[in-house]
């Protein structure tokens, strides 16, 4: 690149002249503006989830709606849960109110009775293309006996794209 | 009027260079999140695979019978890869058994280990270094009584748009002793790879 701006010594005088003219003025702002537009643009990560319930509470009083034009398009539409082999059980049945695929991700965490975590940090997101319309129940197993609270997260599957800003 | 255009040409290049650079970042991620790459086997595959097996053991009826008053004694034989990629197995069975271990209803014996334990005891019990009534005896160890063992197979299909694989992981509880398969489970995943319209 600097050996072509040396080939035109009068590169700067020029500017100045072409600078005056609408045309070249009109092409170098539209190119700043697209320039200056151009960023990475983080992935949403926030979504729809629950805050710690316990076996047999209703779990309507405990949804939360962190971003809403996810939960426009889904609803967790039931939470069951049970002991089985000593080991709390959860079947989370998630409905799509809207007519795309959503490719979702969600994860569970699992609290002790004393409201401590559970295997901190080594609840897997699971994926789950949930289809139009498409009600999908998936299932949750605590990973040891301890297990009295859960906590259930839903969000998007994180894509990020180079786009010019909103 | 030529030069005015190559100019200006060269101008935007510069201004377009400079304000979309691709500048490298580093970042810590988040080791549980849904990673998506590209279709290759990956961290998200391995915890699904690992968590659902682990899931389905530890609910089935059977299990719930054997480890109603103990805890049964397994080994990981090993999962065979299938797949024409490279995947490391071992990987896979190190997070079923940890996962099996930590709920508390299992035991496992660690056949990978046998040499260096096997080099310990000699050390105790020949080399003169360790008090005799202080070292460790041969002939106490406890034998499994499980073999866990599994496979993994995919199918690979792709066209000029697109790339489809599928991936089914079985594995299978044997009892050792009578031979019988006590629990068997698969799991699947099917990952697609197409060309997307990027949206402004």
């Amino acid at each position: 690149m600097k050996k072509q701006t040396k080939q035109h010594p009068s590169t700067t005088a020029f500017n100045a002249v072409s600078l005056t003219k609408p045309v070249t003025l009109i092409v170098l702002l539209s190119a700043m503006l697209i320039v200056t537009g151009c960023k990475n643009i983080p992935p949403v990560t926030s979504g729809v989830g629950t805050d710690q319930i316990a076996p047999g509470q209703k779990f309507e009083k405990h949804l939360q709606v962190d971003n809403p034009d996810l939960g426009k398009k889904l609803h967790i539409s039931d939470i069951r849960s049970r002991t089985n082999n000593d080991l709390l059980e959860i079947n989370l049945s998630l409905t799509s109110t809207y007519k795309k695929t959503l490719h979702l991700q969600y994860q569970f965490t699992w609290f002790d009775k004393d409201g401590f975590i559970i295997e901190a940090g080594k609840s897997p997101w699971q994926p789950l293309d949930l289809h139009g319309m498409q009600t999908a129940t998936v299932p949750g197993l605590a990973p040891t006996t301890k297990a009295a609270t859960f906590k259930i997260y839903i969000r998007e599957v994180a894509e990020q794209y180079f786009k010019f800003a909103d | 009027m030529n030069k005015l255009i190559m100019i200006t040409s060269v101008a935007l290049t510069l201004t377009l260079v400079a304000g979309c650079t691709n500048k490298s970042v580093v970042r810590y991620g988040d080791a549980n999140a849904v990673e998506t790459t590209n279709i290759d086997f990956g961290s998200t595959d391995l915890q699904k695979v690992a968590g659902e097996m682990t899931d389905s053991l530890l609910v089935s009826p059977v299990i719930g019978t054997l480890t109603a008053n103990n805890r049964p004694i397994l080994f990981v034989e090993s999962i065979k890869n299938k797949t024409s990629e490279h995947i490391d197995t071992e990987s896979i069975t190190d997070s079923i058994s940890t996962k099996l271990l930590r709920s508390g209803k299992f035991r496992f014996v660690d056949m990978s280990r046998v040499a260096a334990a096997r080099k310990q005891l000699d050390y105790q019990q020949s080399s003169g270094m360790v008090d005799p009534s202080k070292a460790m005896q041969f002939g106490k160890q406890v034998g499994a009584q499980y073999m866990l063992y599994g496979n993994l197979a995919s199918i690979v299909k792709s066209n000029q748009d697109q790339s489809d694989v599928y991936y089914k992981f079985t594995l299978r509880l044997m009892d050792l002793e009578s031979g019988l398969v006590e629990w068997a489970d698969e799991t699947e995943i099917r990952k697609t790879k197409g060309k997307e319209f990027v949206s402004w």
